[in-house]
């Protein structure tokens, strides 16, 4: 360590005022409060002596993102052997996701990263450490068969236009991993939808089995929602899908971080919950009867378990940028993600997941939600006044 | 009944004028930094909306179509004027706002002067006329008609306001420069746009 902060010593008097690279400064400072904690203060932003910085903060919910990052990576394997008909060990199913997830999140984090070091440095402000999450964020909500440039390019937009634009972290409204989500979904649905969610790179001497398919459970959905997996295989994550949205179980242990700590809301993620069972609920009521095989059937706690759902809920809605800032609004927003997450589901045959536009579509409306509970407390502390 | 609540529900969310089609972008784009002068504008292009297309409908079906004269005269079925369909509706529509402005003056008059020219401007507000030609083109009856226009003027109102509610939010982001003000509103619609996708396959 001591070598390393020589090194750094040496160095910046080149980064500092006057120096040969002056202008290379924010590059500079942000590698090296990564590496040592300063012993200065930001220069811009809100100071509050707190234990729990930006850094922390963000590095937390990477931590929270680490059990689904590691189930997805045996995941990967894992289906990729099932679809050959293979036996293999658990670690070789984890190498092999291993070697498929890696890139992507190296392009994602590589990408996004450059993009903003180079923002910082034409603005000259400081790199601050959103991206940490985001670059994390968006390979786990991708499939694995995702070209890396279009990892790239994804990256590139979600930071350009979901946050730089807006002057980085903290003042965008929408929440950039899935922005990056859904610009690859309308600019490369081919690539997004369809039989995408198994590496199928040749195994030589196997074939694939008779009984694969690439469907995902949500493709069951409009059909008929029996013939999905068993509850407890949509629990564990045994099924197809992004590569880190799978198992319900990996994000319980993130979600118990997030809350533990006070990072995310838990306001937040049972109100997703609250209105995803309501709607789902509601929906088996007033199913048509004579049609057993109408997606209104399915069981409310299906919702819970298939798809992204989990996922969105835990990391995504709890973006404490993008969601509503109030306490009550907090309530009314879980609860319309989660309500509005089964109305796309059941009725939109184009997009059999919901989560990713309700998410984005609350995100919009949060300011509002926000703006309609201020003034209401206003209204009702001035009639007790 | 069914069909009145599904065609509202397609004005409002999956053809919503601003995101689907783009209309009446000058206004939304212009009156949408505070969430007041937003919702007074909102409330005053659904009024409008409402007044108005039915009215056009009238002129259309009882003034202007082939056959609509016959009221008058059996001899005039084969009178066509058509061709008259887009000044009678703006002539329509201007009279309305003249109302709306004059009301709003006198009851209203903080909204009157922080709406300013935008207000009298609704006259030319590219999605009021557009209700009327999709009312035309479609050949809606007299109830879809008017369900039709209040949900094309809710969505125009739930557009703006939302818009508003952002930009209100971001008002002390650190947008770059060059960006600021209507540049941002721009591509805030795009993500907005975006997101309101979300209702596009919803077949009703």
């Amino acid at each position: 360590m001591k070598i390393v902060r020589n090194a750094v010593d040496s160095l910046k008097p080149h980064f500092g005022k006057g120096g040969r690279f002056e202008k290379l400064h924010p590059a500079f400072d942000a590698l090296e409060t990564f590496l040592f904690v300063p012993g200065h203060t930001t220069e811009n932003g809100v100071h509050i002596r707190d234990a729990m910085d930006l850094k922390r903060t963000m590095f937390t919910v990477v931590v929270a993102l680490i059990p689904t990052l590691l189930f997805g990576m045996w995941n990967v394997g894992y289906q990729h052997y099932r679809a050959y008909g293979m036996e293999v060990s658990l670690l070789e199913n984890f190498m092999f996701g291993f070697w498929r997830v890696m890139p992507i999140v190296i392009v994602s984090y590589a990408v996004g990263l450059g993009v903003e070091f180079l923002f910082a440095v034409l603005k000259g402000h400081q790199i601050s450490e959103g991206y940490l999450v985001t670059g994390l964020l968006i390979p786990l909500i991708l499939p694995v068969t995702i070209p890396l440039w279009m990892v790239a390019l994804s990256a590139i937009f979600c930071t350009l236009l979901g946050k730089e634009i807006f002057g980085g972290t903290g003042m965008n409204f929408m929440n950039p991993a899935l922005l990056a989500r859904a610009f690859l979904f309308f600019a490369f649905p081919a690539y997004m939808t369809g039989d995408i969610w198994t590496d199928l790179s040749p195994e030589p001497g196997h074939a694939l089995v008779d009984a694969y398919s690439g469907a995902t459970n949500l493709v069951y959905f409009d059909e008929n929602y029996r013939q999905m997996t068993t509850v407890s295989d949509m629990f564990w994550g045994f099924e197809q899908g992004s590569i880190g949205e799978t198992s319900v179980f990996a994000i319980l242990i993130g979600a118990f971080i997030l809350i533990a700590s006070g990072v995310g809301s838990w306001k937040i993620i049972t109100a997703c919950c609250v209105g995803l069972l309501g709607m789902g609920l509601f929906l088996n009521l007033i199913a048509p009867a004579d049609i057993p095989t109408h997606p209104m059937h399915t069981p409310a706690y299906y919702h819970l378990l298939i798809g992204s759902f989990a996922f969105g809920a835990v990391y995504m809605a709890t973006d404490p940028v993008s969601a509503a800032h109030t306490e009550a609004g907090k309530w009314i927003y879980g609860i319309l993600i989660g309500a509005f997450t089964v109305i796309l589901r059941v009725f939109n045959p184009a997009y059999p997941e919901g989560v990713m536009l309700s998410i984005l579509l609350m995100n919009v409306f949060a300011p509002i939600i926000d703006h309609l509970v201020v003034e209401r407390h206003i209204k009702t502390r001035l009639k007790r006044a | 009944m069914e069909n009145l609540i599904n065609l509202f529900i397609k004005a409002v969310f999956i053809e919503n004028v601003i995101f689907a089609f783009f209309l009446g972008m000058c206004s939304f784009l212009a009156v949408s930094k505070k969430i007041k002068t937003a919702f007074g504008l909102g409330l005053a292009v659904i009024f409008v909306m409402v007044l108005t297309t039915p009215l056009n409908y009238f002129i259309l079906n009882y003034m202007l179509q082939e056959g609509a004269l016959t009221w008058i005269h059996p001899s005039l079925a084969s009178v066509d004027l058509t061709f008259l369909a887009f000044i009678l509706f703006i002539a329509v529509i201007a009279g309305a706002v003249q109302l709306v402005e004059m009301v709003m003056e006198k009851s209203l008059p903080s909204l009157y002067i922080s709406l300013g020219i935008f207000l009298p401007l609704i006259t030319v507000n590219c999605s009021i006329l557009g209700t009327s030609l999709f009312m035309q083109e479609r050949e809606y009856g007299f109830v879809e008609t008017a369900v039709f226009s209040l949900g094309s003027g809710t969505g125009f109102f739930l557009a703006i306001v939302l818009l508003a509610g952002i930009r209100e939010r971001l008002q002390y982001s650190n947008i770059p420069a060059p960006l600021q003000g209507l540049g941002i509103a721009m591509i805030i619609t795009a993500l907005m746009g975006m997101a309101f996708l979300s209702f596009s396959g919803i077949k009703l």
